[in-house]
């Protein structure tokens, strides 16, 4: 790769980006003048905006006890609402009847009835269940409740009123009865505070009633810490016996803080949207716009390789992205702090000052900037070269900005924060980095300790998608793609027709999507199984319960193995394959390889066991319902022969057929195999969900998918697949008791009532799995190992296993 | 300088299912010869021009330049030819110079080799009244001289023109053509592909006529048309194509009468 053509074409494309008037209003007129237009548009919406009153209903405002509620339709403790009473009504008479309060008070009149026929028939059912266990009649009772409260729910909503208080009548001489009490100190033998309450109707679904239901809340607990102080000081007791806590809260935010807060929401969200849009336009301009224009031909046929004019474009892309983010956020920097100090007194001054974030802050900012615009570029680019045209490009925008958006919005809840698992996320692990890092007034040591897989997981996924995007650029497909129409009819004519002996890349990954979607529908029909099982086995004793529901759940994993992994790839392999013998590899293996598939597992599984148990602190912990069900399915009171069919067996079977017969095979049809390897096992993992799992399949799906390429057979693979997760079952049933014993002991020991592996156990297994892995990767494929081949191949020694790797090779002439 | 032989493609579309776009294309093309591909639309010559160039890698056969392999040595294959076509275009936000002086640099030349060599192709093809002209604001005319000077600027040894006078005026056309019968009277080994018969006639030292992928007949115009006995190209070429038909249809017949 040469520098100086990289440097040649990023100049030119620099340039050209330069002397476009569109990118050059994307980067940098649209962010500079966009936050101060803002900002002047917010500061007029302030001037002119007043909250709408809202409209609170009091009925019986006349048997409100003293002091003061209301005060001329409005209460005394706050102005911000409008009561209508029904001294309105005779208020209005003078120019005749006011038809809105009349209206208002109508409304909730019948809402008052309403709820006493509701409280009525509350009353009635607990009667005839207590005395009469008369079910029918309850039932009726129920269902006419069920019927008065639809109609309220429905009366209220469509009512004009947000909040209606009904004041029972006589409360105020309630009230002073209780008061004259309490002056006698007669409390106690009757109980004279007992008498009906005021209600307060509001309706939570509904932000304008719920906005005027705190406003009442407010105003009324005022009110009622009035009446309440009177009571008190009339018993000769302190004021504060009501609050003997009464804690005093000291809020030690300081102004630096409060700004930090502000930064650390808004400049990571900001940082990525931008980075993405401001790499997006660039790219599709610089690929997609060339074929548009006609001169991606010309620069193919310059001296510069496919590698150096990506590398080239992707430099561009990335200073546009970078420079597009970081005025974005100056600029909105800015012009926030300097709104805050024009609003002085108005909405704004809430907000406090709003100090800059600092400059080690800021140097974070750019140093986390770097790799996220770097993936975006890449992302974009391959995207863009895929597109036949600047307008085709743009349609290809939405779905990456959606991803990112979600992914953003998911770093913006408080309750994320940073944690080993989500640094190796992309997008995930930078945003929430530099939130963290603008949040602490010190960064911790704890912060920078996530500084490098963010940065190493960031800069590889930025790799993975430029390799991608050369991959795409050297694509003649890609490249010189015809704009055709396209015609469904034809695609799955061509589909069915142009058949292969094995599928292609293209259908071997729409098999995985299938597989996703479908296990995607099936948790909800999984859950419901599982509802009804434990709907319909409620009489039955707990442990009873727990075997039945053990049973279905293992029912279930089969059906959903054998429906959701199984089915897909056999139906599509006999349809979109027309060798089944070479797609789902067929074959009977060397007894090497059946060997190597009986040992590996028994030296693999202690060693992934105790890897895993050692990165435990890594993944985050899973919710309590899986490890239930996890347990559930497990439990020793299952009869093991169907545990064992249920979770080794049918994933065996299942599981292979999918991923080391389909996919992998449609992956490797065109020659790559270790690029086949990788993704087959990439999907693999995936499909199990749980990120422990996703880790440790991903691994095995490695093993096994050089396992099934070296030995052209699916049975290695499918017997490695059951002794491996056999091995599993098993671990969790062994009775641990037979450990104790001496020479055991050395190799095992318990911990939490399972065995686990001693160290010895772990060297040895170690050991033989090396030994074994290498000896795999040393063979070659199965298809091409014929005696004649044998002899012939450069590498002789290569090719050779284990026990004939001393022998000197024959050589035939 | 350039051989080819066995050169295969094959596409796959999905309306017409694979299409072999060449099929086994034989030929051979000396140093100061211009060599013309002639066939209609849609024959084969673009795709075969586009494997010589590197940008299509062939389906099976091979075709080398000045003795590199375009398949496994496609750089150096690049640095020695000078392509031009109707898909070559000029960028619309560089001017006349720095479109070629770019180019240039992309080769490897060093600064003042570049700036003289500018100097004098702008000189003998007329450019310097639009120098700093735009591409967005060139006429076709204009443009073509740019595309022509970008072809020459490395003083490549072999030149492939792709239908280079498409599109263009008499008066233009006529100067393209001046400027390749010059290049070739420098010794240069250049590939020239049309389905204008006038322009054969005139400018080919010797012509391969191809259709659907299939080249029909090679030679001098002159070989051609007293091998075949037609007074001009034109008699020639649809002679050739017709026979061509003909022998496809027998073949379908047969084929079907077998079956």
């Amino acid at each position: 790769m040469s520098w100086n053509n990289i440097q040649l074409i990023f100049l030119r494309e620099v340039q050209d980006q330069l002397r476009d008037r569109r990118t050059l209003f994307m980067v940098a007129v649209l962010p500079l003048l966009l936050y101060p237009a803002l900002g002047i548009g917010m500061l007029q919406m302030t001037m002119l905006f007043r909250e709408q009153p809202r409209t609170v209903v009091i009925l019986g405002a006349e048997y409100l006890p003293p002091p003061q509620l209301l005060k001329e339709n409005r209460f005394v403790f706050t102005d911000r609402l409008t009561v209508t009473t029904e001294a309105d009504l005779d208020k209005s008479d003078r120019d005749g009847p006011d038809s809105h309060a009349v209206q208002l008070i109508d409304q909730a009149k019948v809402i008052r009835e309403k709820l006493r026929n509701r409280d009525q028939l509350e009353a009635d059912i607990e009667l005839v269940m207590q005395e009469l266990n008369d079910e029918d009649r309850t039932t009726a009772l129920q269902t006419e409740l069920d019927q008065i409260e639809q109609d309220l729910i429905q009366i209220f909503a469509s009512s004009q009123i947000q909040v209606l208080i009904i004041v029972p009548e006589r409360f105020a001489e309630h009230l002073e009865k209780a008061k004259r009490q309490l002056v006698d100190r007669k409390v106690g033998a009757q109980n004279n505070f007992d008498y009906p309450r005021p209600i307060i109707v509001k309706n939570r679904a509904d932000d304008k009633s719920e906005v005027a239901y705190t406003q009442v809340k407010q105003a009324m607990d005022a009110w009622e810490q009035e009446i309440l102080k009177e009571q008190l000081s009339l018993a000769h007791l302190p004021e504060t016996l009501p609050k003997p806590v009464g804690p005093k809260s000291v809020d030690l935010a300081g102004k630096k803080q409060i700004a930090a807060n502000l930064w650390s929401k808004l400049f990571p969200a900001l940082l990525v949207i931008m980075a993405v849009t401001g790499a997006f336009y660039p790219a599709v301009d610089l690929v997609a716009g060339e074929k548009e224009r006609g001169t991606m031909e010309t620069l193919l046929i310059c001296p510069a390789t496919r590698s150096e004019i990506v590398m080239g474009k992707f430099f561009t892309v990335m200073l546009f992205s970078a420079s597009t983010a970081l005025l974005n956020l100056a600029s909105m920097g800015a012009t926030g702090q300097y709104m805050v100090s024009v609003a002085g007194s108005g909405a704004f001054s809430r907000i406090g000052d709003i100090a800059f974030p600092s400059p080690a802050s800021l140097i974070w900012l750019i140093v986390l900037l770097i790799p996220l615009a770097a993936l975006f570029s890449a992302l974009s680019l391959a995207l863009a070269t895929f597109a036949r045209s600047t307008k085709e490009g743009q349609y290809y925008l939405t779905p990456l900005l959606m991803v990112t958006m979600g992914l953003t919005v998911f770093c913006l809840s408080p309750a994320v924060e940073i944690k080993p698992f989500y640094s190796i996320i992309p997008i995930v692990g930078v945003a929430l980095l530099l939130k963290a890092l603008l949040l602490a007034p010190v960064p911790t040591n704890e912060l920078y300790f996530y500084v490098v897989p963010v940065l190493v997981t960031s800069i590889g996924y930025s790799l993975l998608a430029l390799w991608w995007a050369v991959e795409q650029f050297k694509s003649e497909e890609v490249l010189f793609r015809e704009a055709e129409r396209f015609e469904l009819r034809l695609w799955i004519r061509h589909l069915l027709c142009d058949k292969k002996p094995t599928p292609s890349f293209e259908e071997a990954g729409f098999c995985f999507v299938i597989i996703m979607l479908l296990q995607f529908v099936s948790l909800k029909f999984m859950g419901q199984a599982i509802e009804h099982a434990t709907l319909a086995n409620a009489s039955i004793e707990a442990n009873e319960l727990k075997k039945a529901i053990g049973l279905l759940l293992l029912k279930l994993l089969m059906i959903q193995q054998l429906v959701i992994i199984f089915c897909p790839a056999l139906f599509m392999g006999a349809t979109l394959a027309t060798s089944f013998v070479r797609t789902f590899r067929f074959r009977m293996p060397k007894f090497s390889m059946l060997a190597l598939a009986v040992i590996l597992p028994l030296v693999l599984h202690p060693l992934s066991l105790e890897f895993l148990s050692q990165l435990n602190w890594f993944f985050p912990k899973l919710s309590e319902s899986v490890v239930k069900n996890f347990e559930t399915m497990s439990d020793v009171q299952q009869p093991m022969w169907f545990v064992l069919l249920a979770f080794a067996l049918t994933p065996a079977i299942c599981e292979e057929t999918a991923f080391r017969g389909f996919i992998l095979s449609g992956f490797s049809r065109s020659g790559r195999v270790g690029l086949a390897i990788v993704l087959s096992s990439l999907m693999f993992g995936v499909t199990h969900m749980v990120p422990q799992q996703v880790f440790n399949a991903t691994l095995l799906g490695l093993v096994l998918a050089l396992i099934a390429i070296r030995s052209n057979s699916l049975l290695p693979a499918i017997i490695f697949h059951f002794i491996y997760n056999s091995l599993g079952v098993l671990h969790a049933r062994v009775s641990t008791s037979w450990v104790e014993t001496a020479p055991i002991n050395w190799f095992f020991y318990v911990e939490d009532d399972t065995v686990r592996y001693e160290w010895p156990t772990l060297v040895i297994a170690a050991f033989v799995a090396i030994a074994l892995l290498r000896w795999l990767v040393r063979q070659s494929n199965a298809e091409t190992t014929s005696s004649v081949t044998f002899v012939h191949s450069p590498k002789p020694e290569r090719l050779a296993g284990t026990g004939a790797a001393t022998k000197p090779p024959i050589e035939i002439a | 300088m350039i051989h080819v032989s066995e050169l295969t493609k094959n596409f796959l579309d999905l309306r017409l299912g694979h299409v072999t776009a060449l099929e086994c294309v034989n030929f051979n093309v000396q140093p100061g010869e211009i060599f013309g591909l002639l066939g209609p639309n849609g024959a084969g010559k673009t795709t075969c021009l586009r494997i010589l160039s590197t940008v299509l890698r062939p389906t099976s056969g091979t075709a080398t330049i000045t003795g590199f392999d375009v398949s496994t040595h496609p750089a150096e294959v690049r640095n020695r030819i000078g392509f031009m076509s109707g898909n070559t275009g000029i960028y619309d936000r560089m001017t006349a110079w720095e479109m070629v002086e770019y180019f240039g640099r992309l080769y490897g030349m060093a600064e003042d080799t570049l700036q003289e060599r500018i100097t004098s192709i702008f000189t003998t093809l007329q450019m310097y009244d639009f120098k700093d002209v735009l591409g967005s604001k060139m006429s076709t005319g204009m443009k073509k001289k740019v595309s022509i000077a970008r072809t020459i600027v490395h003083d490549p040894p072999v030149l492939i023109f792709d239908e280079p006078t498409s599109g263009l005026d008499v008066l233009v056309a006529r100067k393209v053509l001046e400027t390749i019968g010059l290049l070739r009277d420098q010794g240069k080994c250049i590939m020239y592909s049309t389905h204008i018969m006038r322009e054969v006639e005139k400018l080919c030292d010797r012509i391969a006529i191809i259709h659907k992928g299939i080249i029909l007949a090679t030679g001098t115009p002159k070989e051609l048309e007293h091998q075949h006995s037609k007074p001009d190209m034109e008699e020639l070429f649809f002679e050739l194509i017709d026979n061509y038909e003909r022998q496809c249809r027998d073949e379908g017949y047969k084929a079907a009468a077998l079956a």
